[in-house]
């Protein structure tokens, strides 16, 4: 390897314009790395989405075409788990982005204990969404839960509300806390690139009479707009494959109401032990990711975010 | 003289090497992992390793939740592994990987397997009525209730059939006081407790199938069972906290410990976990209640130790199986974890597990004929799709989503497609 990289030293020294040889060894690393911890478990999962592999059958594991999809998509959990992680993207993604982005917007200005502010602002982020989802199933819990007990003390209820139990509550009680747990996440972001605007630009559009409004539709907003928007293609990847919170607080339930895709794939492994058919949801997953990120970035080069 | 003397310590330390005998190791998994059980078991294991200086018991305890997806990988892959805990609900699919030794030419020289109580060990040998495990420990559920929070509504004695326990349930619920009756199970495999109140309606069940009637025919689609689901529905919907719909053990350990609700079926391993957290006037256990047939058909549960066919110590795997086995350390195990004992000497010479709280279980197995102890088809393919499968079903009729006749019905198809009739 020394020998490697002193002929590569070499060939730059000599003045060899990147040698493939050169370029293929400073990659080199990076794609062994990436091969084993990223590219080897995708493809194997797909491999293992047309096959019957389960841990209580591991001496006949054979290729079975599309059985597996075939079950996901007549099993009525799967449908209601992909309309939930519709709702649970948009949902979540837009109301962390507004309230982030507010966020941001307050924090930009310097005043009296801003560090301490912005570390109590940005504390869930340092959190394990598990630990999150456990926390809020106990402080919404409706017998023992501390909201439950504060809205009875308050006289604002009579009686604990089932926020975990029924439905429609449960769904909403999810959403909420990943909303809270997400906010962070694009309050970091937009606040650094809030940070980096000249403050010349905003002395110009002044000149020009501009007001509070026209100074952040026209001098803000462009100048984050590649931030947003790369802000916001990561989010919708990541909050559709963060399973944690609702797993920590009803693991899907009641009845399969809280599974996004995610979580159902979870309790596919966990209950039935199949890894299969937990991989063909997974590939329903990454077709959907894959489709989602192609147009996106279509769309946002086509409206004029060429920097991003 | 500095290197004569490195050279010294250097002969020493190689001939301490070389002469001194290594350890053997038996690596050993348990499936009910908890903080107080690995340390119960680790006791047991320095007893043994006292016995036997030259071996080394190493534990493993993943935890519970992921335990069997790790035993099938070890066991499949063949990694180190001479000693297996599995327990009755996954012993099928365990055996069916072929790594498990039968253990009948053990079981053929060993005086002890005498003591072990009556049909425990044809119960255990789910496969072909071939002996994989040796029982450690026997579960069956009993009713365990709150004589303190009972007594504030003028309760004063546990209730004997399901009717009384509806009764007293439902006179206790008031949801504005935080105060209900019975501590539902809505998740975590709810398979016993569906099925203890929905089977006590019938008094025909056949005690070798919890699912069939003794005519040979499953009876999902008799009205009785019907009765005895709705029953069970209107613990749920009247007596119990809708939060229970997502209740598991702990949830329902909690619930009780906190007097909410102060009716619970458990098994006898929550003894333990109780005895920590409540006074001992604080609780107490009682038969489980009789269905109008007159009848309840509790099940017994076992987990217990298996040896794997690749393992290169078998008889040393055996030798540690046999010494968990005897009386003393089978008393032990049972009293600080909360099993029934596997030997039937330990209940004749321990007078702790006839009296307070054990005395419950005692009364049921004295009492066959009204406790018809039921056995669950484990050697079925689908037995572990079904527990899912009905906790599926039974929480969409819990959201009222399904009503109980329409989740009796898919019962039925199941099963009638599992047992192929």
């Amino acid at each position: 390897m020394v020998r490697l990289l002193e002929r590569c030293v070499l060939h730059v020294r000599k003045g060899v314009k990147s040698p493939p040889f050169f370029i293929f060894w400073m990659i080199f690393p990076v794609i062994l790395i990436l091969s084993i911890f990223t590219f080897y478990p995708t493809v194997n999962g797909i491999i293992l989405a047309f096959e019957n592999y389960s841990v209580f059958n591991f001496s006949n594991i054979h290729f079975i075409g599309l059985k597996n999809f075939t079950k996901i998509l007549s099993d009525p959990l799967f449908w209601t788990a992909l309309w939930n992680t519709l709702w649970w993207i948009v949902l979540s993604v837009s109301f962390q982005f507004v309230l982030g982005f507010g966020l941001a917007l307050l924090m930009r200005e310097p005043f009296k204990g801003r560090g301490i502010y912005a570390g109590l602002v940005f504390y869930p982020w340092a959190l394990s969404g598990f630990a999150i989802g456990i926390l809020w199933s106990w402080l919404l819990n409706a017998q023992f839960g501390f909201i439950n007990d504060i809205l009875i003390k308050l006289h604002i209820i009579s009686e604990g509300i089932n926020f975990l139990s029924v439905p429609s509550w449960a769904f909403f009680s999810v959403v909420l806390v990943n909303i809270w747990y997400g906010i962070p996440f694009f309050a970091i972001m937009l606040l650094a690139a809030l940070q980096s605007i000249p403050q010349e630009l905003y002395e110009s559009a002044e000149i020009d009479g501009a007001g509070i409004f026209s100074k952040f539709v026209h001098v803000t907003i462009p100048y984050v707009s590649s931030t947003i928007l790369a802000t916001l293609l990561l989010r919708v990847i990541w909050v559709m494959n963060f399973p944690d919170v609702i797993y920590g607080m009803t693991q899907g339930g009641p009845g399969g109401t809280t599974n996004i895709l995610a979580t159902y794939m979870i309790n596919i492994v966990y209950y039935k032990n199949n890894y299969s058919l937990s991989s063909a949801v997974g590939v329903f997953v990454i077709t959907i990711l894959m489709i989602y990120s192609v147009l996106y970035l279509q769309f946002t080069s086509k409206h004029g975010a060429d920097e991003f | 003289m500095k290197k004569v003397m490195i050279l010294t310590v250097g002969i020493f330390l190689m001939g301490v090497f070389a002469f001194s005998t290594p350890k053997i190791v038996l690596n050993m998994v348990q499936v009910f992992t908890s903080p107080s059980r690995t340390e119960i078991l680790q006791n047991i294991i320095d007893q043994f390793e006292a016995l036997h200086p030259d071996v080394h018991i190493n534990l493993i305890s993943p935890p519970y939740s992921t335990a069997y997806q790790k035993i099938y990988l070890m066991l499949s892959t063949e990694q180190p592994l001479d000693i297996v805990e599995v327990g009755d609900w996954s012993l099928e699919g365990v055996v069916e990987l072929g790594k498990l030794v039968n253990l009948q030419p053990y079981i053929a020289t060993w005086d002890a397997s005498k003591d072990i109580v009556p049909g425990l060990m044809k119960a255990v040998s789910v496969t072909g009525g071939i002996p994989y495990i040796i029982p450690n420990g026997v579960y069956a559920k009993a009713l365990f209730y709150r004589p303190d929070v009972l007594a504030k509504y003028g309760i004063t004695t546990p209730p004997k059939t399901m009717d009384e326990l509806y009764a007293d349930a439902l006179k206790i619920t008031n949801p504005k006081k935080n105060q209900y009756g019975f501590d539902f199970r809505g998740t975590g495999l709810p398979t016993n407790f569906i099925d203890i109140v929905t089977t006590s309606y019938l008094n025909d069940v056949d005690p070798n199938n919890m699912y069939k009637l003794t005519n040979g025919q499953l009876w999902f689609k008799d009205p009785r069972a019907l009765e005895g689901l709705k029953m069970y529905v209107d613990f749920y919907k009247y007596t119990a906290p809708k939060d229970s719909i997502n209740w598991g053990f702990d949830e329902q350990v909690n619930a009780f410990v906190s007097g909410t609700t102060p009716f619970l079926f458990q098994d006898p391993d929550t003894t333990g976990l109780l005895s920590t957290m409540l006074k001992p006037d604080q609780w107490m256990t009682a038969p489980l209640p009789i269905g109008p047939s007159g009848k309840v058909y509790p099940s017994y549960g076992f987990g217990g130790w298996g040896i794997t066919t690749y393992s290169k110590h078998k008889d040393l795997a055996w030798e540690f199986i046999k010494f968990f086995t005897t009386p003393k350390i089978a008393a032990y195990f049972c009293k600080n974890y909360g099993a029934l004992p596997v030997l039937k000497s330990v209940y004749d010479s321990d007078p702790y597990f006839n009296q307070g709280v054990f005395k419950a279980w005692q009364y049921m197995f004295d009492y066959p004929e009204t406790y018809v102890f039921t056995s669950y088809p484990l050697n079925n393919k689908k037995w572990t799709e079904w527990n899912e499968y009905q906790q599926d079903t039974m929480q969409q009729v819990l959201l009222g989503n399904m009503t109980p006749q329409e989740a009796l019905n898919k019962w039925y198809d199941f099963w009638k497609d599992a047992f192929s009739m």
